[in-house]
């Protein structure tokens, strides 16, 4: 039992010392998930948990009137996706983005911020 | 030079996705931007490549005087292919009573079929189908813990996020709710040694959960603690009612109610949760349930954590809106 217990314990250790894929989770954005700025920024950034694969990795912005106003592909590199946007005044933007870690585990997400008043 | 070198990159990248599967990617239990831990009283609704080693559960039982149970228990998932999954589980038991001498030994093997039938990841919905089948005569028989006969359970899970609430509904959205019922059938209907008859069981258990990681990454970052953000809160119930079958028996419902945490992490997770017994037969005082679990699809993405069917035959497709 207790070379059982030794053994469960030391596993989680081993994995992250020999192992460094996964599932890529959304670590942070700027602008921040759910925040209020005072202007709209020039680009959205995002930045996973894990490295992407660029080929497979998406994201899309999209004004306050609904149009998409993210411009170009997205730039990756490493473990982050930015995306260029045009300014479409004060309002509510939706984010989705779609990421394809290196080892291909694929995951998606959405999340809104906000240009205005503060 | 650097084209060369770039054109070998690519080729290469090209050539790795067109071995993987895009579609496996989302193996363990992934609904959309819903992840479902893997709970402790109650299945999630998905089928995986996991691995829980081990899960240890103490409680007082609900005898009179009460005795004291300890489980240890160990079980493996993987997916055949990439909707179709078995795992294989099997527990020890000691039961410490007062007066009594100690009883201890391994249940029957455990194995469950698992076809998952819907994943729609819009409205964060996972259903699943299967089979649980605990094998009569594997286990320690004349202690008691196991039993000759085997059981057949018919279960359906299921899992549902809230994340397609309206943008209103704030942090409400990150909410999720499992469970799973089952009809448990022995395949003997009395049983000889003990003189009684084996009911027919209705196992249904589920839980609410609160997922820290889908409040930051989907609603709002709060800029807490890192620590804070891979947590989710947890209340499980897990319940069994005798509906058939059970001459002479009592009708009533035994079960828990487990408050906890689940800490989710790249590669595992750990959960503990309390046991609150729901009335005196189905235990004395606060239990305590602990799990390790381990995702074998993000430890080893190539190898045991892809099916064993189907793995590399599925060719890549370029992720679009």
């Amino acid at each position: 039992m207790r070379i059982l217990i030794v053994t469960v314990s030391l596993f989680p250790l081993s994995i992250g010392a020999s192992v460094a894929r996964a599932h890529a989770f959304l670590d942070h954005a700027s602008p921040p998930v759910g925040s209020t700025v005072g202007a709209a920024p020039h680009e959205v950034s995002l930045t996973f948990t894990q490295n992407l694969e660029g080929a497979f990795s998406t994201i899309q912005v999209t004004g306050p009137n609904g149009a998409r106003v993210d411009q170009s592909k997205p730039q990756i590199s490493g473990n982050t996706m930015r995306v260029g946007i045009r300014a479409a005044g004060a309002g509510t933007y939706h984010v989705q983005w779609r990421a394809l870690s290196v080892d291909t585990h694929a995951t998606q997400g959405s999340f809104a911020f906000h240009v205005g008043a503060q | 030079m650097s084209r060369i070198s770039t054109s070998c990159q690519a080729a290469a990248i090209a050539l790795s996705f067109s071995s993987l599967p895009l579609s496996s990617a989302l193996a363990h239990c992934f609904v959309g931007a819903r992840f479902l831990p893997a709970t402790l009283a109650t299945d999630d609704p998905c089928v995986a490549d996991e691995m829980s080693l081990p899960t240890v559960s103490w409680s007082r039982t609900g005898d009179v005087p009460p005795a004291k149970e300890l489980d240890i228990s160990g079980e493996i998932s993987k997916r055949i292919t990439e909707d179709f999954g078995i795992s294989i589980g099997n527990g020890w038991t000691q039961i410490r009573q007062p007066g009594s001498p100690t009883i201890a030994g391994f249940g029957n093997l455990e194995t469950a079929f698992q076809y998952q039938l819907l994943k729609e990841p819009t409205h964060e919905i996972a259903i699943l189908l299967g089979l649980v089948v605990e094998w009569g005569g594997t286990g320690a028989i004349h202690s008691g813990i196991a039993t000759p006969y085997s059981t057949l359970t018919p279960t359906f899970y299921f899992g549902k996020g809230f994340g397609d609430l309206p943008e209103d509904a704030g942090w409400l959205r990150a909410f999720a709710v499992t469970g799973q019922v089952g009809y448990q059938i022995p395949t003997q209907s009395f049983d000889l040694v003990q003189g009684t008859f084996n009911p027919q069981v209705l196992s249904w258990s589920g839980s609410m959960q609160y997922s820290m990681p889908y409040l930051k990454s989907e609603i709002q970052d709060l800029q807490l603690p890192d620590f804070i953000n891979h947590l989710i809160p947890i209340v499980e119930f897990q319940m069994s009612t005798p509906v058939a079958n059970n001459f002479g028996n009592s009708f009533l419902t035994i079960g828990t109610i487990n408050p906890g945490v689940i800490w989710v992490g790249s590669y595992f997770q750990v959960g503990l949760e309390a046991q609150l017994p729901v009335n005196g037969a189905s235990g004395h005082g606060v239990g305590v349930l602990g799990q390790l679990h381990l995702y074998l699809d993000d430890i080893f993405p190539t190898t045991i954590g892809q099916p064993l069917l189907g793995g590399t035959s599925t060719a890549p497709r370029q992720l679009t809106f």
